[in-house]
């Protein structure tokens, strides 16, 4: 028995050495200069909250926040009903089922940025191949620009959807099939239909795997930049700047567009508002969800 | 009974059907796309490639080094998936079996790298001690960052590891093996179809990972795995934009997880409770 708890230690080090370096120690790197002036050079000078007084001043940070919900926001409501759609059909015994599971999880494989690039060259509004196809068919008298200002949020968020239902489906298809099959034969000889056999046993019988699935969609998607910043890098005009872009910016400003600077005691600070967001739209996620259960 | 059957199905399939359709419908376009030259794809409007150009592979292997980028994602992605294997597996074996002290704080470690997230800031500190143990401007500085990330496998690996009953190891103590031994001949094995899956998961996410890459070969572009060297043909220096090559690079990039993807699609289909990503 000693020598398995030697054992145990020399088993658990490398992966506690790793988790402390790389993943503890970064994270109070960060929260100590939160406090202070620092660009990345010459001594750090503590400025006490000074970077918090600026970043509740910082409308384009404001602005991204606001972004990230729409983005968010959007992505959710039309992935999580399509993705549970599309889960309860794939859960019966249907012909070709297989076939159409493969197809909806095959775009979660591509990564981010490739996804983007496809979607580039989709979309882009001058010779993308949408517009092309719109132009041909007479559906457009002119190309729209998918990627300007007013558009540039709806696409991204289409692209989110197409790359995240599938993911989800396979989410809900796991949670479906931990309901017993008897609960549907009894409501099947009480004579309820579909929908209402969807709405009044599958959804609350699903309860505590949708729970957790809603939640890991709403921290996922509040998080996600990848395929933004190589979209559009926040363009046009800030209007699809989400908050961990803007926050990625100022500890590495993009090449391309040049226009953000490197700030680290800054951005450290606007990285400790971010998680508290996200902190907060979890909690009161689970407050929300906890007082719904009490009401059924 | 029939007629009325078909009538309720038909709903079902129509949606079944569109939804596809969407789905399939980008990949189809940089497949297809891959195979035309930068003017039709540009202006063409064609469905299927005027003249098959198969050039366009060979021109983003050598021209736009697709090689060099294939490499560099396949040493990280292998390295990664090997190095989690290994450290998840050996901690969640020692968490799952022995009672030690400092087990608790272990496991809250764990969650704590879960659960915390403050995005880009923790790149930095992380690069910083890369650049004090030399290897800023080396792949093992990413691989080593992933290696770290390894909290979600861990997990994995723990589910697992409690359908394989403790009376096990104890038959196998008195067969003569140690903790050790047990390891590495008797749980190992038993755990592989599970480690596979695990692994998959491990390969694909490194296989695309962005921002690290990215902030790794800043300096060093012959550093530059797939995603990251696709995304910045997009902004050539100077030059026109090649669609076609970067939509030949784009499947080149998911062509080894395609061909996983098709060979491992019912362990994929069956076992995904783990899989994060959305």
């Amino acid at each position: 028995m000693q020598r398995n708890r030697i054992g145990a230690y020399f088993f658990s080090f490398p992966s506690f050495f790793l988790t402390m370096a790389l993943g503890v120690y970064p994270v109070f790197w960060a929260l100590r200069y939160m406090f202070y002036d620092y660009q990345g050079y010459g001594t750090p000078k503590f400025i006490g909250l000074e970077n918090f007084a600026r970043v509740a001043r910082d409308t384009e940070f404001w602005q991204s926040v606001a972004n990230t919900f729409i983005y968010a926001g959007g992505k959710l409501i039309i992935t999580l009903p399509l993705s549970l759609i599309l889960a309860v059909i794939l859960n019966r015994k249907l012909r070709g089922r297989h076939a159409f599971r493969a197809i909806f999880f095959l775009p979660t494989i591509f990564s981010a940025s490739v996804m983007s690039i496809v979607f580039y060259i989709v979309f882009n509004s001058y010779n993308g191949i949408i517009n092309q196809y719109l132009l041909k068919l007479n559906i457009v008298s002119g190309p729209v620009d998918w990627l300007g200002a007013s558009n540039a949020m709806l696409t991204i968020i289409i692209i989110a959807v197409w790359g995240a239902v599938g993911n989800y489906m396979l989410l809900f298809i796991a949670g479906l099939q931990s309901i017993p099959e008897d609960v549907y034969e009894a409501a099947s000889l009480d004579g309820v239909n579909s929908a209402q056999r969807l709405w009044y046993i599958t959804i609350p019988m699903l309860g505590p795997v949708l729970q957790m699935i809603i939640m890991l969609a709403i921290t996922t998607s509040l998080k996600g930049y990848e395929s933004i910043m190589v979209l559009t890098e926040g363009g046009p005009f800030g209007k699809t700047e989400v908050m961990y872009l803007y926050l990625y910016k100022l500890f590495f400003p993009l090449t391309t567009t040049g226009t953000s600077v490197q700030n680290i005691g800054y951005g450290s600070a606007v990285g400790f508002t971010t998680a508290v967001i996200v902190g907060l739209v979890t909690w009161l996620y689970f407050w929300m969800s906890k007082k719904l259960n009490n009401v059924y | 009974m029939t007629i009325r059957k078909i009538l309720i199905r038909m709903p079902v399939w129509i949606l079944l059907m569109i939804t596809a359709g969407l789905m399939l419908f980008p990949i189809v376009i940089a497949m297809l796309g891959s195979f035309k030259t930068n003017l039709e794809l540009t202006t063409g409007a064609t469905v299927f490639p005027l003249k098959w150009q198969f050039q366009n592979y060979l021109d983003a292997w050598n021209k736009a080094d697709f090689s060099g980028f294939t490499f560099n994602s396949l040493y990280v992605a292998v390295f990664v998936t090997v190095g989690t294997l290994l450290v998840a597996a050996m901690a969640a074996y020692a968490v799952d079996r022995v009672a030690f002290r400092g087990k608790k704080l272990f496991i809250f470690l764990q969650s704590f790298t879960l659960f915390i997230s403050i995005g880009a800031v923790v790149l930095k500190p992380q690069f910083n001690l890369m650049v004090s143990i030399g290897l800023q401007k080396s792949l093992w500085g990413v691989i080593i960052i992933l290696i770290s990330a390894h909290a979600t496998a861990f997990f994995m690996i723990i589910g697992f590891f409690r359908g394989i009953p403790k009376d096990l190891d104890e038959a196998a103590l008195i067969d003569g093996c140690n903790f050790y031994s047990t390891f590495w001949r008797i749980i190992l094995p038993l755990l592989r179809p599970a480690l596979a899956v695990v692994a998959l998961f491990t390969f694909r996410n490194a296989w695309n990972e962005y921002i690290l890459p990215l902030v790794f070969s800043l300096s060093r572009p012959d550093l530059q795995t797939l995603p990251v060297g696709l995304a910045n043909l997009r902004y050539g220096a100077g030059a026109a934009v090649e669609n076609q090559l970067m939509l030949a690079g784009a499947c080149l990039s998911i062509l080894p997880l395609l061909i996983v993807y098709i060979f491992a699609n019912r362990s994929f289909m069956q076992v995904t409770m783990g899989s994060v990503k959305g």
